[in-house]
């Protein structure tokens, strides 16, 4: 069985970032980047599938600057067979993306298309879904458990409710919550052999895919800040605050 | 002149980073220092496992082969995280050593061990009375048939604590601050006729004295060829230096990023302290001795293997002079800037600062390296 | 990661060295390596020389008839010629004024002033400074009343650099004294010759005349002689500035210094042996070559992150500083190494066209002048005070 495994390059989760002063985005200068969270716990549930002996191949895949390579070579380091990165410079929107993948999937008809629920810089959480609609595979969305056996898949969904389980006739577009598994670190020997497996570069247009967007950012604001804590004395203290002055109680 | 790391190494520096965040808090930092060991035998445990013990080493004898590039990445972010591990004494240092001086049969058996993290070792050099020489040696070790008889002291050997196997230095010819006549003994910690005194040190690690009676090593205890190995303990102590000062460039920033976080945050006077002048210039200063030190540790790390030559310890006493000096300046701004919080044991800032003031006591103070600088110094 | 240059930068640094030592006349290089001040002549030799040789405007577009040269040609360039003893470039027109015009200049002040700069027929000199501005610029007050088509001008600027050479200076002046004291400056071109301009020169700790004050007294200038818009000088200014900072480490100068003190350190004597066999002024000699070892690296990263497509930030404020307080404590020491021959002050011998026999030798003439001379590294192109304020301000974000 292949797995399509989609990740994102992002700015690492660790940074605090900040808005450029035109509000246009974000200051990517010298910023450091990483492989979005939510797609990394899609890589390791790929590599634990093929672990157990279900999967046979992982394939990742990239859609982004050439500097997205760092982020492919990482998931072959974590366990993924080879990569393919579809070099674009511009920022794409979540369909372009999903409309890419799908492509992709065509060719590369993959049993299982595993992503991240979403990318914590843009925070869409679509293009599983969109994918999952281009494709007509079925979809199993914010999955905290994930079981395949034959030709179906079990997924274990977190709801605001509680949790729901589907089955899922394969082939199918997952997206992995952030419970569904913690991802291990690369050895450094699979670093080093990572640097050997294979990688193929693309570009959208060689899908024949038209990437222009129909969202514009207008603009792009930092939070406001928030107020410094204080120290309480005493439990009945906290309640007291919570109630008067926060008033959230 | 490129500065840029390659992709395995920046996989290295991100896998390392999230290791030491995810297991190395500060909280936990002091639970691995007040226990048993003295540092975390799980996280030992985890090193090895990522394949980080084998670093340093050989690939011939299961290691990584990582050069001065790798183990900079290494002890800068176990720098950052404070770790208590001895991989700068046991994989860096007396690792190298057995490296370069062990002939292939010594190589073959103990190395594998080494790279997998099974097998800890230290290098036990310095005496009382040596003050950071390595040629002041009045161990001594008297020949017999095929077997040695090593007696004497060695005086705070980091890593020493936890080592299976010392590397111990002994004057076998010559007068005690000759740099001829020292020759390298493996010896077995529990072997009969060693005593070893363990304590912690004022900055975390553990450290070890020796008292040596009549300790047997046989034939294939003995590294390299006797009486001459002195040029490669300085070579290899020069490359463990290159080392420790990116332990300490890790250290540093982390210290700086607390002060500076805490600049902002704590308010007296009405406002943040950080909008005083006096303490912006403090902390500008400390940026620039940082700058300085980033430039060094990495000027240290691309040539920690160059072949020896005065060229290469020039400047890697040049570097550690630079970084002893910035760690001593940002430890101590970086206390007077938290005021009384600074001094106490609960936080984490304090336990950097004793780490980067003390780091200048092991392998050699400022004096020490600007000294050497001096006696190497071109005249044009 | 690797610190040595490509070969094309090595080929390129031997090609430097050879012009150098064949171009670069020994008289010039003399002065400088003894520490003294060059007259117009000698700054207009050595300009004329490298201009033949098109490496004048080093930092100019290839378009704009500079050299094309990478940021490590340029930082390669400046070692070899400092360490050759050439001149540091009056930077006034071709570094300073050059780059303002390019970037918000008309294309007639393009066309007239860039070649007049390139052939050395206008010599600049920068008049921002005011009594009553220095570190806070913005303060500047001299006035500019738009009449017509001409500005008149009224005012004092001071500390103007070698101002006595200069036909042209340009000028930061207030047009609106309502707005806010950066939205209401001009940035001016002014000729020297104009009727009201005046300049009186400033003696230096040194005895040196190096700056004067200027004053204007109703000086009709050109509305053509603006750059940009009006009330928009400030961010030419600050353009300006940017390019001033950089490079203002001098690397390459402190280099060359720190090779003349060793030199003099291995002829001075003390208790009968050549002073840089004293272990105490050893151990000095030692500090200062390893910050300056630190300072070079330093730079070499930042040149190295400009090549890859970034800019220099505020860490070149933290070069500033190292950078100037090394070539202080260089001076520092030269002057130390001559012991009491550093006393005396003999004006006839620290002269730059001095021919006559020093009284004791040569160097030792001129190097406690030198050592006054150079406290200025840290006053002028942003004070070290100001670069710690930058640095808390840009990287600290405090
Ligand atoms: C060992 C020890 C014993 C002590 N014993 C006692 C005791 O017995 N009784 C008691 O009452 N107190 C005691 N103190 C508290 C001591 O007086 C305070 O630590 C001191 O007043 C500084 O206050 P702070 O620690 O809150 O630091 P802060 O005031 O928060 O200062 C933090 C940093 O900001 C600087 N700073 C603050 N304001 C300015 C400003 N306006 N301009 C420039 N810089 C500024 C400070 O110099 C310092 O570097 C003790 C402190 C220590 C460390
Ligand atoms: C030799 C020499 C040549 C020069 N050549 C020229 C030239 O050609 N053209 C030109 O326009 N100018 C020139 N200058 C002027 C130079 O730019 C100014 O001297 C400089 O900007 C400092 O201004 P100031 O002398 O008025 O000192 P001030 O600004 O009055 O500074 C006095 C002291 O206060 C400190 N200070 C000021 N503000 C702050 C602050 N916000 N925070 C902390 N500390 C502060 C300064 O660092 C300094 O130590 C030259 C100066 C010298 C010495």
């Amino acid at each position: 069985m292949k797995i399509l495994v989609g990740i994102k390059r992002v700015v690492d989760y660790n940074v605090k970032v900040r808005v450029k002063a035109d509000q246009s985005g974000v200051d990517l200068t010298n910023v450091k980047m990483s492989m979005n969270p939510f797609c990394e716990i899609a890589v390791e549930e790929a590599v634990r599938l093929k672990e157990k002996g279900i999967a046979t191949e992982i394939v990742a895949v990239s859609i982004g600057p050439k500097t997205a390579q760092e982020q492919l070579r990482t998931a072959m380091a974590l366990g993924a067979d080879r990569g393919i990165l579809v070099e674009t410079d511009e920022p794409l929107g979540s369909l372009a993306v999903a409309k890419i993948l799908a492509k992709v999937a065509a060719e590369e008809q993959p049993q299982i298309l595993m992503m991240g629920k979403q990318s914590i810089d843009t925070d869409n959480n679509q293009t599983t879904q969109m994918l999952a609609a281009l494709t007509g595979y079925a979809q199993g969305t914010f999955a905290s458990e994930l079981t395949v056996a034959g030709d179906k898949a079990t997924v274990k969904r977190e709801i605001d409710g509680g949790l729901q389980t589907v089955e899922l006739k394969l082939p199918a577009v997952i997206s992995a919550d952030l419970r569904l598994n913690e991802p291990r670190y690369a050895k450094l020997p699979d670093i080093m052999k990572a640097k050997k497996k294979p990688l193929d570069t693309k570009t959208p247009a060689d899908y024949g895919v038209d990437t222009a967007s129909k969202v514009k950012t207008l603009k792009v604001e930092p939070p406001a800040e928030r107020a410094a804590g204080i120290k309480v004395g005493s439990v009945e203290e906290l309640v007291n605050k919570l109630k008067n002055e926060a008033k959230v109680v | 002149m490129d500065f840029n790391l390659t992709e395995e190494q920046q996989m290295l520096q991100d896998m390392l980073s999230r290791l030491v965040r995810d297991h190395y808090s500060f909280e936990k930092r002091m639970s691995h220092y007040a226990s048993q060991e003295g540092y975390s035998t799980a996280f030992w445990q985890q090193l090895a496992e990522q394949g980080l013990t084998g670093v340093p080493i050989d690939e011939a004898y299961g290691g990584f082969g990582g050069g001065g590039v790798e183990n900079m990445l290494l002890m800068k972010e176990l720098g950052r995280g404070l770790c208590l591990e001895p991989v700068l004494a046991s994989q860096i240092f007396a690792a190298g050593l057995l490296q370069q001086l062990g002939n292939k049969e010594q190589k073959e058996k103990i190395l594998p061990l080494v790279a997998s993290g099974e097998l800890k070792l230290a290098a036990a050099l310095t005496e009382t009375n040596s003050h950071y020489s390595l040629q002041h040696v009045a161990c001594r070790a008297r020949q017999q048939g095929d077997t040695w008889f090593l007696s004497g002291q060695k005086s705070v050997v980091v890593g020493g604590a936890s080592a299976d196997l010392l590397l111990v230095s002994a004057r076998t010819a010559g007068e005690q601050g000759d740099p001829e006549g020292i020759s390298l003994f493996l010896v077995e910690p529990w072997a009969k006729g060693v005593t070893r005194n363990a304590y912690p040190c004022i900055d975390g690690p553990r450290a070890c004295d020796l008292l040596l009676d009549e300790v047997m090593v046989g034939r294939g205890g003995v590294l390299g060829k006797p009486g001459q190995v002195f040029t490669t303990l300085q070579y290899q102590q020069e490359r463990a230096a290159a080392a420790a000062c990116a332990e300490a460039l890790g250290s540093m920033e982390e210290a700086f990023t607390l002060t500076l976080d805490y600049l902002k945050t704590r308010q007296q006077f009405g406002q943040p302290i950080g909008k005083f002048q006096a303490l912006q210039h403090r902390m500008a200063d400390m940026r620039g001795e940082l700058e300085l030190a980033t430039s060094m540790t990495l000027l240290a790390a691309s040539l920690a293997d160059h072949p020896p030559s005065d060229e290469r310890s020039r400047k890697l006493a040049a570097s550690r002079f630079i970084i002893t000096r910035a760690a001593r300046f940002i430890a101590e701004q970086a206390i007077q800037l938290h005021g009384g919080i600074g001094m106490t044991w609960e936080y984490a800032l304090a336990h950097h600062a004793k780490r980067l003031v003390m780091l200048s006591h092991h392998l050699g103070d400022e004096d020490t390296h600007l000294q050497r600088f001096a006696d190497l110094l071109k005249a044009s | 990661m690797y610190f040595e240059l490509t070969p094309e930068d090595e080929a390129f640094k031997n090609e430097v060295r050879g012009f150098l030592a064949e171009a670069l006349p020994e008289d010039i290089a003399s002065k400088v390596r003894l520490g003294k001040h060059l007259g117009k002549e000698d700054h207009q030799r050595w300009q004329q020389i490298l201009a033949k040789k098109g490496w004048y405007a080093a930092n100019w577009p290839q378009d704009y008839g500079g050299p094309g040269w990478s940021v490590v040609q340029k930082h390669i360039f400046e070692e070899e010629a400092a360490a050759a003893g050439a001149p540091r470039l009056v930077s006034f027109g071709v570094n300073m004024v050059a780059p303002v015009i390019m970037q918000f200049g008309t294309q007639e002040q393009k066309d007239y002033y860039l070649p007049r700069i390139l052939s050395g027929e206008d010599w600049w000199c920068q008049g921002y400074s005011e009594p009553g501005a220095g570190s806070d610029l913005a303060a500047v007050k001299t006035r500019a009343v738009r009449e017509g088509d001409f500005y008149v001008v009224d005012g004092q600027k001071t500390w103007t650099t070698l101002g006595q050479y200069a036909n042209k200076i340009f000028c930061l002046v207030r047009t609106d004294p309502q707005a806010k004291p950066q939205q209401g400056i001009t940035f001016l071109l002014i000729d020297m010759d104009s009727p009201g301009v005046s300049i009186r020169p400033i003696l230096t700790l040194d005895g040196e005349h190096e700056v004067n004050e200027v004053f204007f007294d109703s000086v009709r200038v050109p509305v053509a002689n603006r750059v940009g818009e009006e009330n928009k000088g400030w961010t030419c200014a600050k353009y300006l500035l940017t390019h001033e900072r950089t490079g203002q480490a001098g690397v390459g100068i402190s280099k060359a210094a720190l090779a003349h003190l060793k030199q003099v350190a291995g002829r001075e004597m003390k208790n009968g042996k050549p002073l840089i066999e004293d272990p105490l002024f050893r151990l000095r000699l030692a500090e200062v070559e390893i910050q300056l070892l630190a300072v070079e690296i330093s730079t070499l990263r930042i040149l190295a992150a400009v090549e890859g497509g970034g800019a220099p930030g505020a860490e070149s404020s933290i070069l500033k500083i190292k950078g100037s307080e090394i070539r202080q404590a260089i001076s520092q020491l030269l002057r130390q190494a001559l012991g009491a021959n550093a006393l005396p002050f003999l004006q006839d011998q620290i002269d730059p066209d001095f021919t006559g026999e020093y009284r004791y030798t040569d160097y030792a003439a001129a190097a406690a002048s030198q050592y006054f001379n150079l406290r200025k590294l840290s006053i002028y192109g942003g004070s070290n005070e100001v670069q710690k304020n930058i640095i808390a301000k840009m990287i600290l974000e405090l």
